[in-house]
């Protein structure tokens, strides 16, 4: 039974663990490196089309557009989100082995499992805070080269859907790192597993289309679109990764346009001319938003759970 | 568990693979005890220690710190204790200051404590005036020092220390030994490892002694000579060698003889004096003896046939 003056005192040892943790990663440019690359990505992405109407041959006049800030936001997928997630806790736990400052710090009046809470707290609020400053910035910016923006009710939960997306590569690289102690392992582990995923992913949607299967896989997911899968090779209608990288899209959509309905085409090959399309699954936004929700949610608890356990079993034979 | 009872350990053991670092040890430090934990290189110690503070699991046996099972991941006993590991690494990015204020924290100890109590050790090891500089601009001495403040900083009732002196030059030596002094006049027990007797012997009462992972005495500095066979040597010279005097020599069953030109080692394994004996056997075989003197016999002959090596014990 923890006493009142327990709790307070473990309250006290995890705001200190994660001062600690800041201080580090504050004094060794970490969290100032993500900040820096969130700030290039974002300017460019301002900058591109005025950039490309000036250049133009005539120069174009700078269009309106209402949709900017939407449409960036739907566009940081991919490799972006996994950067900035493995970045942000490749060295989380192998740091501290790789420097032996986990010595001295396990051997404090705190459990090695508030140690790793407080290492997982500061990587999502390091990620908030990121994406915050990354859509804050789109936000500002698009409203000032842009005109007026539309759904700007709907951006906090696109900063909440890039949060858990990157934090699903965050805990891949946090869980290799746990298990090898070693940071360099744990990015390039990390970027194995995404790049696997990545041509797995490709071959799957090439031979099958948007099976089923990539519902529940890390990455970009199901390609779903608002055409009929008949006509599909006709063009028309809107497509969109409904995968983990794509969480802020679909979180947006499924409150913008819950009832929509989306289309998971699947392709068979036939010897002679065009392959056939077939209607694998269709689903709403809402229905769609859910469930890469809990996918994207049941692979960072699973993968904390798995790196929780083996910090928590680890020996420190380091000195 | 007695109250009185540090550090008590049951038949500890730990392996490393095949390797057996820690074999039965069943350690006691009684309470308010300097306690020195000596051994050679690879004897066990940290291993042992690191046990002590939850870095390493027991493969086999138990141990209670203050009267409470070490067993897992324990915070509330390490709330009690002050650690200093062997070489110590911390983040380089922090400052002294800040190390012992974030230490402090984790101790759960006031911002007021804090304050009163960080300039204090900063004085005490001798790092007045760098405890703003981070830590990654502090010489291994200072890093050290700031190993023990760290140690010290929750005034805990146990202190482990790892081989404090290790890579100080002998100017430091001497005052790690005399702050482990000014730590034990608080009524604080202090437990410490270290493979130099002369440190252990300037500050301990108590001693235990490992070699191979096995403990080979514990108890009071007084007692070991009393209690432990230390080695002896009669050292006997002749005015010139003799033929038969080796051979008179060998014949004794509590010696063995080594012969350099004229001078004979008897290597010792009797408490007696045997020198009567010994000078009637020389005379008795035509040798004239010049000098015959003991050698040995002290503190660090009693260690010595501790951790001795096969065949030179
Ligand atoms: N991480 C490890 N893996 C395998 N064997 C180890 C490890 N650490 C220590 N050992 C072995 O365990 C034995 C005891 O080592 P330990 O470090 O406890 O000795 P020590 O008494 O502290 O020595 P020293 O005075 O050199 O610090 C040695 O044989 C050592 O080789
Ligand atoms: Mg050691």
């Amino acid at each position: 039974m923890p006493t009142k003056k327990n709790r307070a005192g473990t309250l006290a040892a995890f705001i200190a663990l994660l001062y600690y943790e800041f201080l580090w990663n504050i004094r060794k440019k970490k969290i100032i490196a993500i900040f820096i690359i969130i700030f290039a990505i974002a300017t460019v992405q301002l900058a591109f089309t005025p950039i490309a109407d000036a250049v133009a041959n005539p120069p174009q006049t700078l269009q309106a557009n209402s949709t900017f800030v939407f449409g960036g936001i739907e566009a940081l997928t991919g490799i972006f989100l996994f950067l900035v997630g493995v970045a942000t806790t490749m060295n989380t736990v192998s740091g501290e082995f790789e420097s032996g400052t986990i010595v001295p710090l396990l051997t404090k009046p705190v459990s090695k499992t508030l140690v790793f809470a407080a290492k997982i707290v500061a990587s999502v609020i390091t990620l908030l805070a990121a994406y915050s400053f990354l859509v804050g910035y789109i936000t500002i910016g698009g409203t000032l080269i842009y005109g007026p923006q539309d759904n700007l009710n709907l951006v906090p939960l696109g900063i909440l859907g890039l949060t858990i997306g990157s934090m699903v590569w965050a805990s891949v690289a946090l869980t290799l790192g746990t298990l090898s102690k070693n940071s360099v392992l744990a990015a390039l582990g990390s970027f194995g597993f995404y790049i696997g995923l990545l041509i797995g992913g490709t071959l799957i949607a090439a031979q099958l289309g948007a099976s089923t299967v990539l519902f529940y896989a890390p990455g970009m997911g199901a390609t779903g679109t608002t055409a009929a899968c008949a006509g599909l090779e006709r063009g028309g209608g809107q497509t969109f990764s409904t995968g983990t990288d794509g969480l802020a899209s679909m979180l947006m959509r499924w409150v913008l346009n819950p009832g929509q309905v989306l289309n998971f085409c699947g392709f068979q090959f036939r010897a002679s001319g065009n392959p056939t399309t077939t209607l694998l699954a269709s689903d709403t936004f809402a229905n769609v938003a859910f469930r890469d929700l809990w996918v994207s949610l049941v692979y960072v608890a699973g993968l904390l759970l798995l790196s929780w356990f083996a910090f928590r079993r680890s020996q420190i034979v380091e000195s | 568990m007695p109250e009185d009872r540090a550090i008590e350990t049951h038949d500890l053991s730990k392996k490393y693979g095949d390797r057996l670092a820690v074999d039965r040890l069943n350690l006691t430090v009684a309470s308010k005890q300097v306690h020195g934990f000596l051994g050679p290189n690879g004897a066990g110690k940290s291993t042992t220690i690191k046990m002590m503070v939850g870095l390493l699991r027991p493969t086999t046996g138990s141990l209670s710190i203050l009267g409470r099972g070490v067993s897992g991941d324990n915070p509330k006993v390490r709330r009690e204790i002050g650690y200093m590991p062997e070489l110590p690494r911390f983040p380089k990015h922090l400052s002294g200051e800040e190390l012992l204020d974030i230490y402090g924290r984790m101790y759960g100890m006031s911002k007021t404590e804090r304050r009163g109590r960080i300039p204090e050790l900063i004085k005490m090891v001798g790092l007045d005036g760098r405890g703003k500089d981070r830590i990654g601009k502090y010489s291994k001495g200072m890093q050290q020092r700031i190993g023990i403040a760290q140690a010290l900083i929750s005034d805990p009732e146990l202190v482990i220390l790892d081989e404090p002196s290790i890579g100080l030059d002998p100017v430091g030596m001497v005052e790690v030994r005399n702050m482990v002094k000014d730590i034990v006049k608080s009524g604080t027990t202090v437990f410490f490892s270290s493979h130099l007797l002369a440190e252990v012997q300037q500050v301990c009462d108590h001693v235990t002694v490992i070699h191979l992972g096995v403990m080979r005495y514990s108890g009071t500095l007084e007692d070991i000579s009393s209690k432990v066979m230390a080695r002896r040597r009669l050292v006997i010279e002749l005015e010139k060698p003799v033929d038969g005097v080796l051979a008179a020599l060998k014949t004794m069953k509590f010696a063995t003889v080594e012969a350099n030109m004229n001078t004979y080692t008897l290597h010792l394994n009797t408490r007696e004096d045997v020198r009567a004996e010994v000078s009637r056997a020389v005379t008795g075989a035509g040798g004239v003896i010049l000098r015959m003197q003991e050698e040995g016999g002290g503190l660090e002959d009693a260690f010595l046939s501790l951790v001795g090596k096969e065949g030179m014990a």
